[in-house]
Protein backbone atom coordinates (compact mmCIF):
# COMPACT_ATOMS: atom_id res chain seq x y z
CA UNK A 1 0.00 0.00 0.00
CA UNK A 2 1.56 3.48 -0.70
CA UNK A 3 2.12 6.19 2.01
CA UNK A 4 -0.29 8.27 1.93
CA UNK A 5 2.44 10.99 2.95
CA UNK A 6 -0.21 13.87 3.84
CA UNK A 7 -2.08 11.95 6.41
CA UNK A 8 1.53 11.16 7.97
CA UNK A 9 2.82 14.59 8.41
CA UNK A 10 -0.92 15.20 9.53
CA UNK A 11 -0.88 12.92 12.35
CA UNK A 12 2.71 13.39 13.14
CA UNK A 13 2.93 16.59 13.12
CA UNK A 14 0.13 17.70 14.78
CA UNK A 15 0.05 14.93 17.17
CA UNK A 16 4.06 16.57 18.26
CA UNK A 17 2.14 19.47 18.72
CA UNK A 18 -1.11 18.25 20.66
CA UNK A 19 1.75 16.58 23.13
CA UNK A 20 3.73 19.48 23.43
CA UNK A 21 0.87 21.03 25.21
CA UNK A 22 0.67 17.90 27.90
CA UNK A 23 4.47 19.30 28.48
CA UNK A 24 2.63 22.92 29.36
CA UNK A 25 -0.06 21.42 31.58
CA UNK A 26 2.64 19.31 33.83
CA UNK A 27 4.53 23.03 34.24
CA UNK A 28 1.14 24.66 35.03
CA UNK A 29 0.34 22.07 37.71
CA UNK A 30 3.88 22.28 38.95
CA UNK A 31 4.80 25.67 38.51
CA UNK A 32 8.67 25.46 37.62
CA UNK A 33 9.33 26.80 34.71
CA UNK A 34 8.97 30.94 33.83
CA UNK A 35 9.57 31.55 30.48
CA UNK A 36 8.65 27.89 27.99
CA UNK A 37 5.20 27.68 28.41
CA UNK A 38 4.00 30.92 26.12
CA UNK A 39 6.38 29.53 23.60
CA UNK A 40 5.53 25.75 23.52
CA UNK A 41 1.96 26.91 23.63
CA UNK A 42 2.35 28.92 20.39
CA UNK A 43 4.48 26.07 18.65
CA UNK A 44 2.28 23.07 19.95
CA UNK A 45 -0.64 26.05 17.93
CA UNK A 46 1.29 26.58 14.60
CA UNK A 47 2.00 22.21 14.87
CA UNK A 48 -1.77 21.48 15.26
CA UNK A 49 -2.67 24.35 12.33
CA UNK A 50 0.34 23.26 9.77
CA UNK A 51 -1.03 19.79 10.72
CA UNK A 52 -3.98 20.43 9.75
CA UNK A 53 -3.45 21.50 6.53
CA UNK A 54 -1.23 18.68 5.65
CA UNK A 55 -4.79 16.56 6.12
CA UNK A 56 -6.74 19.03 3.63
CA UNK A 57 -3.42 17.94 0.83
CA UNK A 58 -4.84 14.67 0.82
CA UNK A 59 -8.30 15.67 -0.19
CA UNK A 60 -9.21 16.24 -4.07
CA UNK A 61 -12.00 18.35 -2.99
CA UNK A 62 -11.82 20.08 0.23
CA UNK A 63 -14.31 22.88 -1.00
CA UNK A 64 -16.96 20.30 0.13
CA UNK A 65 -15.03 19.65 3.45
CA UNK A 66 -17.79 21.34 5.39
CA UNK A 67 -20.24 18.68 4.61
CA UNK A 68 -18.51 16.36 7.20
CA UNK A 69 -20.60 18.37 10.42
CA UNK A 70 -23.44 16.71 8.65
CA UNK A 71 -21.92 13.56 9.96
CA UNK A 72 -20.86 12.77 13.26
CA UNK A 73 -20.01 9.65 13.63
CA UNK A 74 -16.92 8.86 11.15
CA UNK A 75 -13.66 8.98 12.48
CA UNK A 76 -12.63 12.19 10.34
CA UNK A 77 -15.19 14.15 12.29
CA UNK A 78 -13.89 13.66 15.30
CA UNK A 79 -10.42 14.50 14.37
CA UNK A 80 -11.25 17.38 12.71
CA UNK A 81 -13.42 18.18 15.87
CA UNK A 82 -10.83 17.31 18.41
CA UNK A 83 -8.03 19.24 16.48
CA UNK A 84 -10.34 22.53 16.56
CA UNK A 85 -10.80 22.25 20.07
CA UNK A 86 -7.15 22.34 20.69
CA UNK A 87 -6.42 24.84 18.88
CA UNK A 88 -8.87 27.10 19.97
CA UNK A 89 -7.91 25.93 23.92
CA UNK A 90 -4.53 27.43 22.97
CA UNK A 91 -5.74 30.27 21.50
CA UNK A 92 -7.55 30.94 24.71
CA UNK A 93 -4.28 29.64 26.86
CA UNK A 94 -1.98 32.37 25.01
CA UNK A 95 -4.40 34.96 25.57
CA UNK A 96 -4.75 34.15 29.33
CA UNK A 97 -0.97 34.39 29.54
CA UNK A 98 -0.59 37.13 27.56
CA UNK A 99 -3.13 39.17 30.14
CA UNK A 100 -1.30 37.78 33.10
CA UNK A 101 -5.24 36.12 34.19
CA UNK A 102 -4.96 34.12 37.58
CA UNK A 103 -3.25 30.90 37.40
CA UNK A 104 -6.35 28.43 38.39
CA UNK A 105 -7.89 29.89 35.41
CA UNK A 106 -4.77 28.81 33.46
CA UNK A 107 -4.33 25.82 34.79
CA UNK A 108 -7.39 24.37 33.80
CA UNK A 109 -6.96 25.59 29.93
CA UNK A 110 -3.58 24.30 29.79
CA UNK A 111 -5.47 21.17 31.50
CA UNK A 112 -8.19 20.89 29.12
CA UNK A 113 -6.03 21.15 25.59
CA UNK A 114 -3.34 18.98 27.18
CA UNK A 115 -6.52 16.24 27.48
CA UNK A 116 -8.30 17.50 24.29
CA UNK A 117 -4.32 16.85 22.49
CA UNK A 118 -3.87 13.07 23.96
CA UNK A 119 -7.51 12.12 22.85
CA UNK A 120 -6.74 13.60 19.28
CA UNK A 121 -2.91 12.13 19.52
CA UNK A 122 -5.15 8.54 20.09
CA UNK A 123 -8.10 9.35 17.71
CA UNK A 124 -5.96 9.60 15.27
CA UNK A 125 -4.86 6.37 14.75
CA UNK A 126 -7.87 4.62 15.94
CA UNK A 127 -9.47 6.17 12.45
CA UNK A 128 -7.65 3.63 10.80
CA UNK A 129 -9.08 -0.15 13.01
CA UNK A 130 -10.91 -1.23 10.01
CA UNK A 131 -11.78 -4.81 9.52
CA UNK A 132 -10.95 -4.42 6.07
CA UNK A 133 -7.23 -3.97 7.01
CA UNK A 134 -6.36 -7.48 9.54
CA UNK A 135 -3.43 -5.25 9.95
CA UNK A 136 -4.28 -2.08 11.03
CA UNK A 137 -7.28 -3.72 13.02
CA UNK A 138 -5.68 -4.10 16.62
CA UNK A 139 -6.23 -1.51 19.35
CA UNK A 140 -2.22 -1.04 19.72
CA UNK A 141 -2.35 1.08 16.24
CA UNK A 142 -3.95 4.17 17.97
CA UNK A 143 -2.09 3.64 21.26
CA UNK A 144 1.17 3.80 18.75
CA UNK A 145 0.20 6.96 17.32
CA UNK A 146 -0.60 8.07 20.86
CA UNK A 147 2.91 7.17 22.32
CA UNK A 148 5.19 8.13 19.24
CA UNK A 149 3.28 11.66 19.38
CA UNK A 150 4.38 11.81 23.29
CA UNK A 151 7.69 11.25 22.68
CA UNK A 152 7.99 13.67 19.90
CA UNK A 153 5.83 16.31 21.41
CA UNK A 154 7.80 15.79 24.80
CA UNK A 155 10.98 15.82 23.45
CA UNK A 156 9.84 18.99 21.91
CA UNK A 157 9.00 20.29 24.97
CA UNK A 158 12.37 19.82 26.78
CA UNK A 159 14.02 21.43 23.84
CA UNK A 160 12.08 24.51 24.43
CA UNK A 161 12.62 24.36 28.24
CA UNK A 162 16.01 24.31 27.49
CA UNK A 163 16.07 27.37 24.89
CA UNK A 164 14.37 29.33 27.22
CA UNK A 165 17.19 28.30 29.87
CA UNK A 166 14.92 27.09 32.53
CA UNK A 167 16.21 26.44 35.83
CA UNK A 168 18.22 22.60 36.36
CA UNK A 169 14.64 21.52 37.92
CA UNK A 170 12.55 22.44 35.84
CA UNK A 171 14.51 20.58 32.83
CA UNK A 172 14.98 17.78 35.07
CA UNK A 173 11.07 17.31 34.91
CA UNK A 174 11.01 18.12 31.27
CA UNK A 175 13.61 15.16 31.34
CA UNK A 176 11.75 13.16 33.02
CA UNK A 177 8.36 13.38 30.90
CA UNK A 178 10.50 12.75 27.96
CA UNK A 179 11.70 9.49 29.31
CA UNK A 180 7.62 8.88 29.66
CA UNK A 181 7.13 9.79 26.40
CA UNK A 182 9.76 7.04 24.52
CA UNK A 183 8.68 4.49 26.80
CA UNK A 184 5.21 4.82 25.37
CA UNK A 185 6.28 5.04 22.39
CA UNK A 186 8.71 1.72 22.68
CA UNK A 187 5.83 -0.40 24.31
CA UNK A 188 3.26 0.99 22.05
CA UNK A 189 5.36 0.44 19.38
CA UNK A 190 6.27 -3.15 20.10
CA UNK A 191 2.91 -3.84 20.71
CA UNK A 192 2.13 -2.78 17.25
CA UNK A 193 4.99 -4.54 15.55
CA UNK A 194 4.00 -7.27 16.59
CA UNK A 195 0.37 -7.48 16.24
CA UNK A 196 0.55 -6.36 12.93
CA UNK A 197 3.57 -8.42 11.65
CA UNK A 198 5.26 -5.12 10.98
CA UNK A 199 8.41 -6.06 13.42
CA UNK A 200 9.04 -9.28 11.09
CA UNK A 201 7.88 -8.70 7.75
CA UNK A 202 9.31 -6.64 4.71
CA UNK A 203 8.90 -3.35 6.53
CA UNK A 204 10.77 -4.73 9.55
CA UNK A 205 13.71 -2.52 9.45
CA UNK A 206 11.44 0.33 8.82
CA UNK A 207 9.59 -0.52 11.96
CA UNK A 208 13.26 -1.07 14.11
CA UNK A 209 14.19 2.41 12.57
CA UNK A 210 10.94 4.18 14.01
CA UNK A 211 11.44 2.87 17.18
CA UNK A 212 15.15 3.36 17.85
CA UNK A 213 14.40 6.96 17.04
CA UNK A 214 10.98 7.68 18.26
CA UNK A 215 11.34 5.89 20.96
CA UNK A 216 14.70 5.19 22.87
CA UNK A 217 16.58 8.20 21.46
CA UNK A 218 13.68 10.34 23.26
CA UNK A 219 14.23 8.33 26.39
CA UNK A 220 17.84 7.94 26.37
CA UNK A 221 17.98 11.99 25.73
CA UNK A 222 15.33 12.52 28.62
CA UNK A 223 17.31 10.32 30.73
CA UNK A 224 20.72 12.35 30.29
CA UNK A 225 18.79 15.63 30.60
CA UNK A 226 17.92 14.73 34.36
CA UNK A 227 21.66 13.75 35.04
CA UNK A 228 23.04 16.55 33.19
CA UNK A 229 20.29 19.23 32.87
CA UNK A 230 23.50 21.69 31.50
CA UNK A 231 23.63 19.47 27.84
CA UNK A 232 19.53 19.50 27.75
CA UNK A 233 19.79 21.72 24.54
CA UNK A 234 21.77 19.47 22.83
CA UNK A 235 19.90 15.85 23.90
CA UNK A 236 16.74 17.76 23.23
CA UNK A 237 17.79 18.53 19.87
CA UNK A 238 18.78 14.92 19.24
CA UNK A 239 15.60 13.58 21.61
CA UNK A 240 13.30 15.56 19.08
CA UNK A 241 15.01 15.13 15.91
CA UNK A 242 14.89 10.99 16.79
CA UNK A 243 11.00 11.79 18.38
CA UNK A 244 9.71 13.57 14.78
CA UNK A 245 11.78 10.96 12.82
CA UNK A 246 10.71 7.88 14.24
CA UNK A 247 6.76 9.23 14.69
CA UNK A 248 6.57 9.70 11.09
CA UNK A 249 8.58 6.73 10.24
CA UNK A 250 6.07 4.51 12.70
CA UNK A 251 2.92 6.35 10.26
CA UNK A 252 5.15 5.10 7.03
CA UNK A 253 5.05 1.60 8.68
CA UNK A 254 1.15 1.36 9.25
CA UNK A 255 0.69 2.23 5.57
CA UNK A 256 3.52 0.05 3.91
CA UNK A 257 2.19 -3.25 6.09
CA UNK A 258 -1.96 -1.80 5.20
CA UNK A 259 -3.03 -4.76 3.38
CA UNK A 260 -6.42 -5.36 2.12
CA UNK A 261 -8.68 -8.59 3.35
CA UNK A 262 -8.59 -8.40 -0.92
CA UNK A 263 -7.73 -5.85 -3.55
CA UNK A 264 -9.45 -6.95 -6.54
CA UNK A 265 -9.51 -3.66 -8.77
CA UNK A 266 -5.50 -3.66 -7.78
CA UNK A 267 -6.04 -0.21 -7.53
CA UNK A 268 -3.44 1.62 -5.71
CA UNK A 269 -4.34 4.40 -2.98
CA UNK B 1 -35.94 -3.94 3.53
CA UNK B 2 -34.87 -4.70 0.10
CA UNK B 3 -31.59 -6.28 -0.89
CA UNK B 4 -31.06 -5.90 -3.95
CA UNK B 5 -27.87 -7.65 -5.26
CA UNK B 6 -26.05 -9.64 -8.18
CA UNK B 7 -25.82 -13.41 -8.49
CA UNK B 8 -23.42 -15.18 -10.60
CA UNK B 9 -23.59 -18.78 -11.26
CA UNK B 10 -20.12 -19.50 -12.05
CA UNK B 11 -21.26 -22.82 -13.51
CA UNK B 12 -22.29 -20.96 -16.38
CA UNK B 13 -19.52 -18.28 -16.37
CA UNK B 14 -17.44 -18.31 -19.09
CA UNK B 15 -15.06 -15.47 -18.49
CA UNK B 16 -15.60 -14.17 -21.42
CA UNK B 17 -15.25 -10.42 -20.30
CA UNK B 18 -18.84 -9.02 -21.53
CA UNK B 19 -19.90 -8.21 -18.11
CA UNK B 20 -16.70 -5.95 -17.86
CA UNK B 21 -16.98 -4.97 -21.21
CA UNK B 22 -20.74 -3.76 -20.87
CA UNK B 23 -19.95 -2.52 -17.87
CA UNK B 24 -17.82 0.08 -19.26
CA UNK B 25 -20.10 0.81 -22.24
CA UNK B 26 -23.01 1.32 -19.84
CA UNK B 27 -21.51 3.73 -17.13
CA UNK B 28 -19.13 5.48 -19.50
CA UNK B 29 -16.14 3.44 -16.79
CA UNK B 30 -12.60 4.97 -18.52
CA UNK B 31 -9.33 2.69 -19.44
CA UNK B 32 -7.95 1.38 -16.72
CA UNK B 33 -10.82 2.13 -14.16
CA UNK B 34 -13.38 -0.41 -13.26
CA UNK B 35 -16.57 -1.21 -11.66
CA UNK B 36 -16.70 -4.53 -12.78
CA UNK B 37 -13.62 -6.61 -12.93
CA UNK B 38 -13.12 -10.14 -14.37
CA UNK B 39 -11.04 -11.81 -12.41
CA UNK B 40 -8.98 -15.69 -12.60
CA UNK B 41 -9.00 -17.50 -9.80
CA UNK B 42 -6.15 -20.33 -9.86
CA UNK B 43 -4.82 -22.56 -11.27
CA UNK B 44 -4.63 -24.46 -8.16
CA UNK B 45 -4.23 -28.11 -6.78
CA UNK B 46 -1.91 -30.84 -8.23
CA UNK B 47 -1.61 -32.06 -12.02
CA UNK B 48 -3.84 -33.41 -12.95
CA UNK B 49 -6.54 -32.57 -10.19
CA UNK B 50 -6.75 -28.60 -10.74
CA UNK B 51 -8.93 -26.04 -10.26
CA UNK B 52 -9.01 -22.92 -12.55
CA UNK B 53 -12.31 -20.40 -12.57
CA UNK B 54 -13.52 -16.93 -13.74
CA UNK B 55 -14.46 -14.32 -10.91
CA UNK B 56 -16.18 -11.30 -12.00
CA UNK B 57 -15.97 -8.51 -9.11
CA UNK B 58 -18.05 -6.29 -8.04
CA UNK B 59 -19.04 -4.19 -5.20
CA UNK B 60 -20.85 -7.02 -3.16
CA UNK B 61 -23.87 -4.39 -1.47
CA UNK B 62 -22.38 -5.44 1.58
CA UNK B 63 -25.56 -5.37 4.49
CA UNK B 64 -23.15 -4.03 7.13
CA UNK B 65 -21.44 -1.53 4.52
CA UNK B 66 -18.29 0.04 5.99
CA UNK B 67 -17.63 2.34 3.28
CA UNK B 68 -20.81 3.72 4.24
CA UNK B 69 -20.18 4.11 8.05
CA UNK B 70 -16.50 6.13 7.29
CA UNK B 71 -17.66 8.25 5.34
CA UNK B 72 -17.36 11.91 6.68
CA UNK B 73 -19.38 13.58 4.87
CA UNK B 74 -22.52 11.53 3.48
CA UNK B 75 -21.20 10.52 0.00
CA UNK B 76 -21.35 6.72 0.14
CA UNK B 77 -24.86 6.22 1.44
CA UNK B 78 -27.87 4.30 0.72
CA UNK B 79 -30.53 4.71 -1.12
CA UNK B 80 -34.31 4.19 -0.42
CA UNK B 81 -33.98 1.21 -2.35
CA UNK B 82 -31.31 0.05 0.23
CA UNK B 83 -28.29 0.02 -2.56
CA UNK B 84 -25.46 1.19 -1.45
CA UNK B 85 -24.39 4.19 -3.87
CA UNK B 86 -21.94 7.12 -3.80
CA UNK B 87 -23.40 10.88 -4.82
CA UNK B 88 -20.22 12.49 -6.71
CA UNK B 89 -21.00 15.64 -5.79
CA UNK B 90 -20.47 15.20 -2.00
CA UNK B 91 -17.27 13.29 -2.78
CA UNK B 92 -13.98 14.85 -1.03
CA UNK B 93 -12.21 12.36 -2.28
CA UNK B 94 -10.74 11.26 1.13
CA UNK B 95 -10.62 7.46 0.27
CA UNK B 96 -11.49 6.19 3.74
CA UNK B 97 -14.14 3.90 1.80
CA UNK B 98 -11.64 2.50 -0.16
CA UNK B 99 -9.54 1.71 2.50
CA UNK B 100 -13.10 0.41 4.37
CA UNK B 101 -13.73 -1.60 1.76
CA UNK B 102 -12.70 -5.53 1.93
CA UNK B 103 -12.20 -5.93 -1.49
CA UNK B 104 -10.72 -3.18 -3.08
CA UNK B 105 -14.08 -2.62 -5.62
CA UNK B 106 -14.08 1.02 -5.15
CA UNK B 107 -12.79 2.84 -8.53
CA UNK B 108 -10.55 6.43 -8.18
CA UNK B 109 -12.49 8.19 -11.09
CA UNK B 110 -9.21 10.35 -12.42
CA UNK B 111 -11.21 12.87 -14.12
CA UNK B 112 -13.38 13.55 -11.44
CA UNK B 113 -11.03 13.05 -8.86
CA UNK B 114 -14.00 11.61 -6.88
CA UNK B 115 -14.62 7.44 -5.90
CA UNK B 116 -17.19 5.66 -7.90
CA UNK B 117 -18.28 2.13 -8.15
CA UNK B 118 -21.02 -0.20 -9.15
CA UNK B 119 -24.61 1.69 -9.04
CA UNK B 120 -26.66 -1.92 -10.03
CA UNK B 121 -27.85 0.51 -13.17
CA UNK B 122 -29.75 2.08 -11.28
CA UNK B 123 -30.81 4.01 -13.92
CA UNK B 124 -32.06 1.33 -15.89
CA UNK B 125 -33.32 -0.98 -12.94
CA UNK B 126 -35.40 2.48 -12.05
CA UNK B 127 -37.33 1.88 -15.95
CA UNK B 128 -37.42 -1.86 -15.65
CA UNK B 129 -34.43 -2.86 -16.84
CA UNK B 130 -32.16 -5.13 -16.19
CA UNK B 131 -28.50 -4.24 -15.24
CA UNK B 132 -26.27 -4.06 -18.12
CA UNK B 133 -23.66 -6.67 -17.26
CA UNK B 134 -26.60 -9.05 -16.46
CA UNK B 135 -28.39 -8.22 -19.73
CA UNK B 136 -25.30 -9.19 -21.76
CA UNK B 137 -24.03 -11.60 -20.06
CA UNK B 138 -24.39 -14.21 -22.97
CA UNK B 139 -23.99 -17.71 -20.88
CA UNK B 140 -27.17 -16.36 -18.66
CA UNK B 141 -24.21 -16.33 -15.94
CA UNK B 142 -25.68 -13.30 -14.20
CA UNK B 143 -28.90 -13.06 -12.17
CA UNK B 144 -30.68 -9.60 -10.32
CA UNK B 145 -33.04 -8.86 -7.93
CA UNK B 146 -34.24 -8.75 -4.29
CA UNK B 147 -32.90 -11.37 -1.90
CA UNK B 148 -35.54 -11.02 0.85
CA UNK B 149 -38.35 -11.75 -2.59
CA UNK B 150 -38.72 -15.03 -3.09
CA UNK B 151 -39.79 -14.60 -6.28
CA UNK B 152 -36.73 -12.54 -7.93
CA UNK B 153 -34.54 -13.99 -10.16
CA UNK B 154 -31.87 -13.88 -7.57
CA UNK B 155 -33.54 -16.19 -5.30
CA UNK B 156 -35.16 -18.30 -7.44
CA UNK B 157 -31.57 -19.07 -9.16
CA UNK B 158 -30.20 -19.38 -5.21
CA UNK B 159 -33.35 -21.91 -4.17
CA UNK B 160 -32.11 -24.44 -7.13
CA UNK B 161 -28.52 -24.98 -5.46
CA UNK B 162 -27.62 -26.61 -1.83
CA UNK B 163 -26.17 -24.34 0.74
CA UNK B 164 -22.76 -25.87 -0.05
CA UNK B 165 -22.97 -24.62 -3.75
CA UNK B 166 -23.11 -21.01 -2.72
CA UNK B 167 -20.35 -18.89 -1.68
CA UNK B 168 -19.93 -15.32 -1.31
CA UNK B 169 -16.16 -13.13 -0.70
CA UNK B 170 -14.67 -13.51 2.37
CA UNK B 171 -16.62 -12.29 5.19
CA UNK B 172 -14.95 -10.09 7.82
CA UNK B 173 -18.54 -8.82 9.48
CA UNK B 174 -19.38 -6.64 6.26
CA UNK B 175 -22.32 -9.76 5.12
CA UNK B 176 -21.64 -8.86 1.57
CA UNK B 177 -24.81 -9.49 -0.35
CA UNK B 178 -23.69 -10.69 -3.36
CA UNK B 179 -23.50 -14.46 -3.86
CA UNK B 180 -21.67 -16.83 -5.98
CA UNK B 181 -22.83 -19.77 -7.05
CA UNK B 182 -20.38 -22.74 -7.80
CA UNK B 183 -20.90 -26.99 -7.57
CA UNK B 184 -18.56 -29.19 -7.05
CA UNK B 185 -18.97 -30.79 -10.61
CA UNK B 186 -17.74 -27.70 -11.78
CA UNK B 187 -14.74 -27.17 -8.92
CA UNK B 188 -13.98 -25.97 -5.72
CA UNK B 189 -14.27 -23.20 -4.46
CA UNK B 190 -11.17 -21.43 -2.65
CA UNK B 191 -11.69 -19.63 0.36
CA UNK B 192 -10.04 -16.58 1.10
CA UNK B 193 -8.14 -14.81 -1.64
CA UNK B 194 -4.79 -15.65 -3.87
Amino acid sequence: MEIQWSLVLFTAVAGCGTWASVGVAVDELRGLTERTNRLASAVALVLAVVGGIASVTHLSHPDRIMAVLGHPTPGIFLEALLIGLFILAEVVYLILLARGVSAGVRKAVAVAAAVIGVVFSFASGYSYMMEARPTWNTIALPFGYLGFAAASGLALYLLLAALKKERDEALKLAGIETVVGGVLAIASGLAFGFASGAAMGDSAAVFWVSLACGGVVPAVCGWLACSKPASTLALGVVAFAGGIAGSVAFRAVMWMVGTAVANYFGIAL
Amino acid sequence: MAHNCIVVNLDRCTGCYSCEITCKMENDVALGEYWNKMLQRGPFGEYPNMVRYPLPTMCQQCADAPCVHVCPTGASYRDGNNVVLIDREKCIGCKYCMMACPYGVRDWNKASQTVEKCTLCGHLTANGELPACVKSCSAGARFYGDLDDPNSDVSQELAKYDEADIHELPNVGNNPCTKYIMTSMHGEWMEGVE
